[in-house]
C-alpha cells in the first residue's frame, strides 16, 4: 500500500481538499504551500473527473500562501497571516479554509494559531491539515469535511425529522458526483424527505449550516467518511447508514425499500414511487432490449474502478445487463482495515465475482492477462470474450492490448464531457446502458 | 555564464537570471527596470495558485521517447501527468512518433519517509521500473519534500546509472526555490546535460575509418559538409509540429538540414546534437541555459533572435540564421518573396481587425513579440500580460520600448489580477496562455490561445493563420456573451473599484 505506485488514480490529501472546498458554496479554500501545488493538482482535477473545470473559486482563483525558500527555513506563517488578510479583502464568501501542503506540515508551522488571531474579523477561518504524505484526495475529502461539519459549525441536537444529509461520494474523484447527488436528492424527495447534498448547483451555504441539524446522514461509501459520519453522530447525535451507491432499477428498488424501513417511510407512498419509477425506467429498458438482445451485447466484463463504485458497477452488468464479471479491480490506494472492511461489505452481499485490490495500470494489465489466457492456437478453448473494460480513461491502452471495448468511468476520465449526468438511481442506469451499449454501437 | 554544469542541481532561475513576477509599468520601462534591478525586488501581499517548475518539466520530458517518469515525491505531485500526457501522446503522434502514453510512477513516500528519507524508496522504483519497461531513459523527477528532507538525488541517480539497462538521469523541481516555472527549462536541459550526454558512439552512430583511403576520405567530406550545413532548431512545449515544420521550410529553403531538439527525442538522437554547425533557439526565455553549455563544451554557435511571429520577427530571425553561413541576400530575396505573398492574403481581413482592442498574456516574449506584429496590422494593444520576466527577454522588451511605449505591461500570471484587467481594459479580443481561457470567456470577451500546439504560430504560415483565428473569434462571441450573463467571480465587488495591482509590494 505505501510502495511506490504506478499512474496514480487520486491526487494527494491537498488535492482531495482543495476540490471538496471549491465546490461547496460560500467556501474559499487556501493553500498553504509553494504556489504550485494547486494550479499543479488542479492540472489533474480540473481535467480528469470528466472535464470538471476550474468553477467559480477553483484552480486559478485559489488564494495561495505561495511559500518561499525564505519561509521554509524561518517559517511560513508571516506569509500566511498577510496572505489572509488580504483574502479577506479581495474574496467574496463566506468561510476561508487554510489547507496545508507538504512543505509547511514538514517545517511545522502554527497554522492554527494563526487562524485564531483572525477570529474575531467578520469570515470565518478555519485550519485543515492536508500534508500530502498523510494521504491521498480521498483521506482529503474526509479531512475537509471533518474540518467543516465537526470542528467548526457548533454542535446541535435540534433535528428536522425530514432533513437527510449525503456524505461518501467524493467530488471529482467519483466523475459522476453531481449527477449521482441529484438523483439520489430527487428519489429521497419524492419519498418525502428534504436532501442537503452540498456540491450540486443549488445549494447554498445555508445547506452547510443546517447540516447538523439532519436527523440522518447517508453514507454512500463503505470505505470513505466512515470516521467523519461516526464523530458527526457524536457531536450532533446524528446517525447514519452506509450504502452502496446503487445504479439501475434493480439496485435502486432494493436502496429504496431498505431506507422505506429504516426511516419509516409511508410504505403506500414508497410502493407508487417505486412503481412509478419502474415503469418510467422499463418504457426505455425494454425497446433498448432489441438491439442488446439482437445484437447479443453479452460481454465478460473487468470491473476497474474505485471502492465506491466498483461493487455497484458489478452489480449492474451483472443483475441488470447479464455479464460475466469475474474481476472486480479496486484502484483506490487502501489500508489494510479499509480494504477488509469493503472485502467484509462485499462478501456479505450477493454481488458475483472477485474482489482485487489493485492500482497500477500496467499491472492491473498483467493481471487481467494471467487469469484470463488467450487462446494461443488452441482449437477448442474457452477464452473471456467478448471482453468490456469498465474502468478510467487509462485503461483504454490496456484494453486495446486486450482486444477490448472499454468506457471511461472512474477517475481518471479526461476523454469524456460529464456535466449533469450520473449513473446513480433509476435515471443513472440508464445513462449507463446508453454509454455502455453506444460503445458498442459506435462501429455501426 | 558561471559553469553551472558541473553542479549536481541546477540554479533556479531566480539565483543565476534577473527575474521579476510582479510588476506593472508600460511598454518603455520594462528592460530598463530589468536592468537597473527596480523589478526583482518585487512582490505581492496576495497569491493565488499557479504551476511550479516541475509542471513545466514534466511536460518537456513527456514527450521523449521510450523514457519512463518517476516522480520521487508524496502521491500528489505530478499527478497532472494524466492530463499532460495526453497531450504529449497526442504530439508524438503528430510528428509521426508512437503515440504511446509514458509510463509514470510515484515514489508514493509517507509520513515514515518523510522523516527517515525516501533514497531506499526511490531506488526500488528505479529498479522496479527499468525491469518492467525496459526504457531508454528513466527521468527521476526530485519534487519540494526530498528537496526538504535532504535526499541525495543525484548520488542515487548515479549509482543506479551503473546497476540498471536505462540511462537515468534527474530533473530537480523543488518547486518552493521559486514562483518563476521558467526555471523547468534549465533544469530539464540541466539532467540531459549531467547523465544523458551528447557523445556519439562509435559503431552505433558512425563507424571509425582506420585506414585512410579515398572512399573515406570522401564519406568523411561529405559528412563534414553536412554537418557545417546543418541547423538544430530548438523548441519547446508551447511549438506545435506544424511550427516546427514552417521554421524547417525557412531553413531548408537556404539549403540548410534542420534538427529537432529538445522535445520529442529519444536517447539516439540526443547523441547527434553537436553533429551540427549552429544551435538556434525560436525563444529568448527558452535555451540559454543549454546554447551556452554547447558553446561551451562543443564550440557550437548559437542564434537567440526573439521568435518568429509576424513577418518583421520572422525576417530578423531568418537573417540572423542566414548570416552565420553568409547566406543574408539569399534570405532576404526568399522573405521578401514570402512577404508580399503573406501581405497579399492577410490584406482582405485588415478592414476587420483595424482599431481593435487586444489585451494578451502568457510567456513574456511572445506576449511582446506577437503585440508589436499585431500593431503593424492596425490593431489597438491595450495591455501585456507576461506571465514571469527575466533578463534573458531584455532585447525583445528593447524592441515593445520603440514600438509600443505606452502600452500598460504587467508582469503577472494572476488570476484576480487579469479579472479586474479585463474588466477596465475592456478589451475586444483577448489572447492568452491556454489554461486560463475560460476567464475572458465568462467575462464575455473572445479569446484565443497565445500558442497553438495543434496549430500554427511561427513565420508567415503562421503569421495567415493567427489573423484567420482572431477573425473567427471577433465574428462570432455569442459563447462568451452568453456564458458572462450568468458566470460568477470569487471576488467582491469592491475588487473591481481598485487598481489591479493594489496588491504588489516591495521585498
Amino acid at each position: 500500500m505505501s510502495g511506490h505506485i504506478e499512474r496514480p488514480r487520486t491526487t494527494c490529501a491537498l488535492g482531495g481538499a482543495i476540490t471538496t472546498l471549491s465546490l461547496l458554496p460560500g467556501v474559499i479554500p487556501v493553500t498553504h504551500s509553494a504556489i504550485g501545488c494547486g494550479g499543479n493538482l488542479y492540472g489533474a482535477i480540473a481535467t480528469c473527473a470528466g472535464n470538471l473545470g476550474e468553477g467559480t473559486i477553483g484552480g486559478s482563483h485559489i488564494p495561495s500562501s505561495a511559500i518561499g525558500e525564505r519561509d521554509v527555513v524561518f517559517g511560513g506563517v508571516d506569509r500566511l497571516e498577510e496572505e489572509l488578510r488580504a483574502t479577506k479583502e479581495i474574496m467574496d464568501g463566506k468561510l476561508v479554509v487554510v489547507a496545508t501542503g507538504c512543505m509547511t506540515e514538514m517545517i511545522g508551522d502554527d497554522v492554527q494559531g494563526v487562524v485564531r488571531e483572525l477570529e474575531e474579523d467578520d469570515i470565518d477561518v478555519i485550519a485543515i491539515s492536508t500534508a500530502s504524505f498523510k494521504g491521498d484526495a480521498y483521506r482529503g475529502y474526509e479531512i475537509a469535511l471533518d474540518g467543516i461539519f465537526n470542528r467548526y459549525l457548533p454542535a446541535t441536537k435540534e433535528k428536522k425529522q425530514k432533513l437527510l444529509n449525503i456524505f461518501g461520494i467524493v467530488p471529482g474523484f467519483d466523475p459522476f458526483f453531481r449527477g449521482d447527488l441529484e438523483e439520489i436528492r430527487r428519489l429521497l424527495k419524492k419519498i418525502g424527505f428534504e436532501v442537503n447534498t452540498f456540491f450540486t448547483g443549488d445549494q447554498t451555504f445555508e445547506n452547510i449550516t443546517s447540516a447538523p441539524e439532519a436527523s440522518y446522514n447517508l453514507l454512500f461509501s463503505s470505505v470513505w467518511g466512515r470516521e467523519l459520519v461516526e464523530t458527526f453522530e457524536e457531536r450532533h447525535g446524528t446517525p447514519y447508514g452506509i450504502y452502496d451507491l446503487p445504479i439501475g432499477a434493480v439496485a435502486t428498488e432494493e436502496f429504496l425499500r431498505r431506507i422505506g424501513t429504516e426511516l419509516a417511510v409511508d410504505q403506500e407512498l414508497l410502493e407508487k414511487v417505486i412503481q412509478e419509477e419502474n415503469n418510467h425506467y422499463y418504457s426505455y429498458f425494454l425497446r433498448a432490449a432489441d438491439i442488446i438482445a439482437n445484437g447479443q451485447y453479452f460481454y465478460y466484463a473487468e470491473i476497474i474502478a474505485n471502492s465506491n463504485y466498483a461493487i455497484p458497477l458489478q452489480k449492474f452488468v451483472s443483475e441488470e445487463l447479464g455479464w460475466h464479471a469475474d474481476d472486480i479491480f479496486v484502484t483506490d490506494i487502501l489500508k489494510e482495515e479499509k480494504a477488509n472492511a469493503l472485502r467484509k461489505h462485499f462478501e456479505e452481499s450477493d454481488v458475483q465475482g472477485e474482489l482485487l485490490f489493485e492500482s497500477g495500470t500496467s499491472e492491473i494489465g498483467r493481471l487481467i492477462a494471467k487469469r484470463h489466457p488467450r487462446n494461443q492456437g488452441q482449437r477448442y478453448f474457452d477464452s473471456d470474450t467478448p471482453l468490456f473494460l469498465l474502468g478510467s480513461g487509462i485503461d483504454k491502452y490496456t484494453a486495446s492490448e486486450l482486444g477490448a471495448q472499454t468506457l471511461a468511468v472512474s477517475y481518471p476520465v479526461s476523454n469524456r464531457l460529464i456535466c449533469s449526468k450520473g449513473y446513480a438511481g433509476f435515471e443513472g442506469g440508464l445513462h449507463l446502458l446508453e454509454d455502455i451499449i453506444s460503445v458498442l454501437v459506435a462501429g455501426k | 555564464m558561471e559553469n553551472y554544469y558541473n553542479q549536481p542541481i541546477p540554479p533556479v532561475r531566480d539565483q543565476r537570471l534577473q527575474i521579476a513576477d510582479s510588476f506593472h509599468g508600460c511598454g518603455c520601462n520594462v528592460s530598463d527596470c530589468s536592468k537597473s534591478g527596480c523589478m526583482l525586488r518585487n512582490n505581492r501581499s496576495f497569491w493565488q495558485t499557479n504551476a511550479c517548475q516541475m509542471s513545466l518539466s514534466l511536460m518537456m520530458c513527456a514527450t521523449v521517447e521510450n523514457a519512463v517518469i518517476i516522480i520521487h515525491g508524496p502521491i500528489g505531485c505530478g499527478t497532472q501527468l494524466h492530463n499532460l500526457s495526453s497531450a504529449t501522446t497526442k504530439g508524438k503522434a503528430d510528428r509521426g512518433l508512437t503515440a504511446k502514453p509514458v509510463p509514470w510512477l510515484s515514489t508514493n513516500l509517507q509520513e515514515a519517509e518523510v522523516i527517515t528519507g525516501g533514497e531506499k524508496k526511490l531506488k526500488e522504483t528505479i529498479a522496479y521500473a527499468d525491469r518492467t519497461y525496459r526504457p531508454e531513459i528513466i527521468f527521476v523527477v526530485s519534487t519540494c519534500a526530498p528537496n526538504i528532507i535532504g535526499d541525495d538525488v543525484e548520488q542515487i541517480v548515479e549509482q543506479a546509472s551503473r546497476e540498471v539497462a536505462a540511462q537515468v538521469t534527474a530533473i530537480h523541481c523543488p518547486g518552493f526555490k521559486s514562483r518563476v516555472v521558467a526555471s523547468a527549462y534549465d533544469s530539464f536541459y540541466h539532467s540531459l546535460i549531467r547523465h544523458i550526454g551528447f557523445q556519439a558512439i562509435p559503431y552505433k552512430d558512425f563507424t571509425p575509418a582506420f585506414v585512410p583511403s579515398l572512399s573515406n576520405e570522401i564519406g568523411e567530406k561529405s559528412w563534414n559538409y553536412k554537418v557545417a550545413h546543418t541547423v538544430n532548431l530548438f523548441n519547446a512545449t508551447s511549438i506545435g509540429p506544424s511550427d516546427e515544420a514552417e521554421m524547417a521550410r525557412l531553413l531548408n529553403a537556404l539549403d540548410l538540414n534542420v534538427q529537432i531538439y529538445a522535445e520529442y527525442s529519444n536517447a539516439d538522437k540526443f547523441r547527434l546534437i553537436p553533429q551540427a554547425a549552429l544551435n538556434v533557439s525560436l525563444c529568448n526565455m527558452h535555451d540559454d541555459y543549454m546554447l551556452s553549455y554547447l558553446e561551451r563544451e562543443y564550440h557550437m554557435p548559437y542564434v537567440i533572435a526573439g521568435m518568429p511571429i509576424g513577418p518583421v520577427a520572422t525576417r530578423k530571425w531568418l537573417l540572423e540564421v542566414a548570416s552565420r553561413f553568409d547566406l543574408q541576400e539569399r534570405a532576404n530575396r526568399f522573405a521578401d518573396e514570402e512577404e508580399k505573398l503573406l501581405a497579399d492574403a492577410v490584406e482582405p481581413y485588415l478592414p476587420k481587425l483595424k482599431g481593435k482592442k487586444v489585451l494578451l498574456g502568457g510567456g513574456s516574449v511572445r506576449v511582446a513579440a506577437e503585440s508589436i506584429f499585431l500593431k503593424s496590422l492596425g490593431m489597438e494593444i491595450v495591455g501585456l500580460r507576461g506571465y514571469n520576466y527575466d533578463s534573458n527577454a531584455d532585447p525583445v522588451f528593447d524592441d515593445l520600448a520603440k514600438e509600443l511605449p505606452d502600452v500598460p505591461v504587467a508582469i503577472s500570471n494572476q488570476a484576480y489580477e487579469f479579472v479586474n484587467q479585463v474588466k477596465t481594459y475592456q478589451p475586444d479580443l483577448i489572447i492568452t496562455h491556454n489554461g486560463s481561457q475560460q476567464i475572458p470567456a465568462k467575462l464575455g470577451v473572445p479569446s484565443i490561445q497565445l500558442f497553438d500546439v495543434g496549430g500554427s504560430y511561427f513565420g508567415y504560415n503562421g503569421a495567415f493563420q493567427l489573423v484567420r483565428k482572431m477573425i473567427f473569434a471577433l465574428e462570432n462571441d455569442h459563447f462568451q456573451k452568453n456564458l458572462a450573463k450568468h458566470a460568477q467571480f470569487p471576488y467582491k465587488e469592491s475588487w473591481y473599484e481598485k487598481d489591479p495591482f493594489t496588491y504588489h509590494k516591495e521585498g
